[in-house]
């Protein structure tokens, strides 16, 4: 029974998804970049940092993008006016891991996974939260990797990375997510 | 009991029920309203803390759009089964997940809300999903009321079961507790009951111990004693007035004070009652009082009291001079009282006493006394009792007395009738008697005159003729005397009586002889015998008296005495002096017989002028006249008799002292010799033949006229012609005429010429000196020669 009032309840949400998307035509339509992009802010409610993550109580809350930058002005959109415990939200863009400074979520886009190991081994000792698009990445280090599952944005959460990093990562988070361990071969 | 009254038990049991049945209803209303109230404020909360906790749970799927992951945690809405519907919105307000998951889309709302709600059947309720201050979306929430009505039902369920079981208890408690609330309620009405159907006042209610009840029943007890007191006021009050009616009555039925008084007593002392009463009569004068009656009861007090029947007792200043003074006196306690009748009283034995006044037209003539043993003993109502009894017995006697004195003067009224009846007739026969004796005169005066004139003149009358006149002189003389004494007998009593010596023994032979036919003649008639004997004591002194009075009376016991022996006897006659202890010399005259005798009561009334044993032959006034004769002669009179021994009268007069005796007047034998002019008038031819004749034998020259008006005119004719009569010699009963007128006439004519007045009636006359005016000589007929000739030598010498 369960299993066919989940096949009824698929093909409903189906139908209603292909509904919706031709009601609203393609201009609204989210693209999985803005999805990302406000996922991306939304993970600085369900993750907690350390306190050291900020060296004064009025530093900015900083969402670093390194490498291409994926979301344009959606990020900036999304971070606009918010605010984390009392840190001001704020977007900076870096070219290379050379140019990061102290940001709490660092966002690497898949042109940099080649430097990836390099990335991680900059952040090492910091409280940064790492987030990848890029396939395997979990796997490679990253704390949480963005993955496309049939047309759907799954989280994959590298919970020992973060605990590394000294992030608590909040089980309503993890929930949903698949959790992946560090592959050892990776590295 | 009024139909629309409803028992108590049932009104009590409905009030129970009624209150406890509010009571429950009042309890488990508010009870079901907190309960209801209660539990949707509960079923908020907890449908919130669902809520939150889901709604927390689902911030990451929303955040990150993780539809099935929503659903999945929605899923936990299972462990309520009453949330019917679910569903989580998007901030955008877009529906992002439902539960169930197949629920449809129109069954939710289009618009997201706030807060929670009740609907109809459902409450619903919005919560935001929130993470941190960050708005996420809302999570809907659909739950049926169900549950509550559910358990709103049990509650109806368990307060129906317990307001049964309640009520139940109620009903037994109740009971149990309103009999011991109605016992003494359900008591109280039986009493109330049995006073009223009964009218029995001496049942009381028992007391309960309750207070209330106790009150309540006190009361009633007190109640029922003020209506017995009052009950047995009223029931003595009737018994009272009953005694005073069944008095009064008794009372109204005599006519007779003694006869009042015992009745009055007889009933107080049975009824009232009263251990002493008397009646005592006042005597104003003497300022004392007499015993009139004594109750039969109170007797033994009575010779104690030593108040006797006609005793007297003093008013003295105690309550006595009260009550004579009309008020109505109690004495509670004599004994406290320092007068001596009080004192009496308290030594016989009695100390409550009231004295109460019989009051007629103002004046106390007498007091009721009533005693009791006891002290205080009379109360109030009593003593106003027995002065409405006073006053009514007051009442009665003086009725009574009225009543006698009507009786009495009716009695009088009836006897005068009877002696003036009785009178007017010994009056016709007194007048027929006179009338007879004044023929019976006349017819024998020329017999006696011309007997006598024979006897006196012819000396050759032979011995035999000598004889045979003498005899008729002597047998004309009785007759004379027989008509005499019967004129006597009836003549009118004179209102005074004129006394003179008469000599007992000659009355009394008279008396014997004159009443010989009656007690010789007519019972030898019937064949009895009457001895008569007389024993005349001579000497015997004379009495003074009316001779003709002594003589009635004589003839009537001797006739009296011949009555009294229809088959014969003895009758005596006796006469003797006696001499009494103070020297008086008496004479007494006793008239006895052998007849029947008298019985004491006939010989108490045979004075009684009508009483008679003799029927109609009697006047019953023979004894009477008798009496009279006796009191108006200042002597006595005794009656000794008994049935069958005969009865002796006896008279008893007080002799005269000296013993002069009269001498009757010698006769005068003095005669006219000179011839006299004598003028006679009568209407009578025969008597005026034989005075004539006789007259004019003595040598008178002798006139004679028929008639008084031819007298008259005779004697004015000669004495015109000068030869006057010398005497005129008249009758008095004449037609026309009468002596009397004739009388006068001459008188008239010539007042020295001496008129002698010839009656019938002249005994009378003569004894009484009754002589007409102008008459100087009253001679009786027949006329004697001798008297005749005596009147003419006394008038004429």
């Amino acid at each position: 029974m369960a299993l066919l009032r989940g096949k009824r309840w698929l093909l409903m949400v189906v139908v209603a998804g292909l509904i919706a998307t031709q009601a609203l035509g393609a201009a609204d339509a989210p693209t999985e970049n803005q999805v990302q992009a406000v996922f991306l802010f939304n993970f600085s409610r369900f993750v907690e940092w350390p306190p050291q993550a900020f060296a004064a109580p009025s530093d900015p809350f900083v969402i670093g993008i390194v490498g291409s930058d994926p979301f344009g002005a959606r990020l900036d959109e999304a971070v606009h006016n918010e605010q984390i415990n009392g840190h001001a939200l704020i977007v900076r863009r870096f070219r290379s891991i050379s140019e990061v400074d102290n940001c709490q979520i660092l966002f690497i886009d898949r042109s940099e996974i080649a430097r990836l190991g390099q990335i991680l081994a900059a952040l090492d000792h910091h409280s940064t939260l790492t987030v990848s698009q890029a396939d395997g990445a979990a796997q490679r280090g990253v704390m949480i990797q963005f993955a496309t599952e049939n047309s759907r944005i799954r989280l994959r959460i590298n919970v020992d990375s973060a605990r590394a990093a000294g992030l608590t990562i909040s089980s309503k988070l993890l929930r949903p997510a698949e959790i992946i361990g560090t592959d050892v071969k990776e590295q | 009991m009024r139909k629309s009254s409803t028992p108590i038990r049932r009104t009590l049991m409905n009030m129970i029920f009624l209150s406890s049945g509010v009571v429950l209803l009042v309890t488990s209303s508010a009870f079901c309203a907190y309960e209801f109230l209660t539990f949707r404020q509960s079923s908020i909360q907890q449908l919130q803390i669902l809520g939150r906790a889901i709604a927390s749970n689902s911030t990451a799927a929303l955040a990150f759009e993780n539809a099935e992951d929503a659903a999945s945690i929605l899923t936990a809405f299972k462990s309520d089964p009453h949330i019917v519907a679910a569903a989580l919105y998007d901030i955008r307000g877009k529906v992002f997940a439902t539960y169930p998951q197949e629920l449809p889309l129109d069954r939710l709302p289009a618009q997201v809300g706030k807060g929670f709600s009740f609907s109809r059947s459902a409450l619903i309720g919005f919560e935001p999903v929130a993470e941190g201050p960050k708005q996420l979306g809302f999570l809907y929430m659909e739950s049926d009321l169900n549950a509550m009505y559910s358990r709103m039902e049990l509650y109806a369920l368990i307060g129906a079961l317990v307001a049964a079981l309640s009520l139940s208890l109620a009903f037994l408690i109740s009971r149990r507790l309103q009999y011991r609330l109605l016992q003494p309620i359900l008591a109280l009405a039986d009493t109330a009951r049995a006073v009223a159907e009964r009218h029995d006042y001496t049942v009381r209610a028992a007391p309960t111990g309750a207070y209330e009840f106790d009150l309540f029943t006190d009361t009633f007890n007190q109640m029922l004693t003020q209506i017995q007191e009052s009950e047995d006021k009223l029931q003595a009050q009737v018994g009272r007035l009953n005694l005073l009616q069944h008095i009064t009555r008794a009372t109204g039925e005599r006519q007779d004070l003694p006869s009042i008084f015992q009745v009055v007593l007889g009933s107080l002392e049975e009824n009232l009652p009263i251990d002493f009463g008397c009646f005592l009569l006042h005597d104003p004068g003497a300022k004392t009082l007499s015993v009139a009656a004594l109750g039969k009861k109170g007797i033994r007090f009575a010779e104690s009291l030593s108040l006797l029947p006609n005793g007297s007792v003093p008013i003295d200043q105690n309550g006595l001079s009260r009550c004579v003074g009309g008020q109505l006196v109690y004495e509670p306690d004599v004994s406290q009282v320092a007068f001596p009748f009080p004192q009496r009283l308290s030594a016989a034995g009695l100390r409550s006493v009231v004295f109460a006044p019989l009051i007629v037209e103002s004046q106390v003539f007498g007091v009721l006394v009533c005693a009791r043993a006891d002290g205080q003993a009379f109360s109030s109502r009593e003593c106003e009792f027995l002065k409405q009894l006073s006053e009514h017995v007051a009442l009665a006697s003086h009725q009574a007395r009225l009543y006698g004195a009507l009786q009495q003067a009716y009695d009088d009224l009836r006897q005068s009738q009877h002696t003036v009846m009785q009178q007017e007739r010994l009056r016709a026969l007194g007048q027929m008697a006179s009338g007879i004796a004044h023929d019976i005169n006349n017819a024998i005066s020329p017999v006696s005159l011309y007997t006598e004139s024979l006897l006196e003149r012819e000396p050759n009358l032979s011995e035999r003729t000598r004889n045979y006149l003498t005899t008729i002189q002597r047998a004309i003389e009785d007759v004379a005397r027989t008509v005499a004494r019967m004129r006597e007998f009836y003549r009118e009593r004179d209102a005074q009586l004129t006394l003179e010596r008469v000599e007992i023994n000659r009355a009394v032979e008279q008396v014997v002889e004159l009443t010989k036919p009656r007690w010789s003649d007519l019972p030898q008639a019937r064949g009895a015998m009457v001895d008569l004997q007389s024993f005349l004591a001579d000497p015997l002194p004379n009495i003074m008296g009316a001779e003709h009075e002594i003589r009635d009376a004589l003839t009537n016991l001797i006739f009296n005495a011949v009555d009294a022996m229809p088959t014969g006897g003895t009758l005596s006659v006796r006469t003797r002096k006696a001499t009494v202890a103070d020297g008086e010399t008496r004479v007494l005259i006793e008239v006895s017989d052998t007849g029947v005798g008298m019985d004491e009561d006939t010989r108490r009334r045979c004075l009684e002028p009508f009483y008679t044993t003799k029927g109609e032959r009697g006047t019953g006034l023979g004894l009477a006249m008798v009496y009279g004769m006796i009191q108006r002669h200042s002597a006595e009179l005794e009656i000794d008799s008994a049935p069958g021994k005969g009865t002796t009268v006896r008279l008893n007069f007080p002799a005269v002292t000296s013993s002069v005796v009269s001498q009757p007047k010698a006769k005068s034998a003095a005669v006219v010799k000179r011839p006299l002019r004598i003028l006679l008038v009568d209407d009578d031819p025969l008597l005026i033949k034989s005075l004539q004749d006789t007259l004019q034998e003595d040598g008178h020259l002798v006139t004679a006229t028929h008639g008084g008006h031819e007298g008259i005119e005779a004697f004015a004719a000669a004495a015109k012609r000068g030869e006057c009569f010398d005497i005129v010699v008249t009758d008095l009963g004449m037609p026309h005429v009468d002596g009397r007128k004739v009388a006068t006439s001459v008188k008239g004519v010539s007042p020295t010429t001496p008129v002698v007045l010839l009656t019938g009636w002249g005994q009378r006359l003569i004894a009484t000196n009754d002589a007409p005016a102008h008459v100087d000589k009253v001679l009786a007929k027949p006329p004697r020669l001798h008297e005749l000739r005596a009147a003419l030598a006394e008038l004429v010498a």
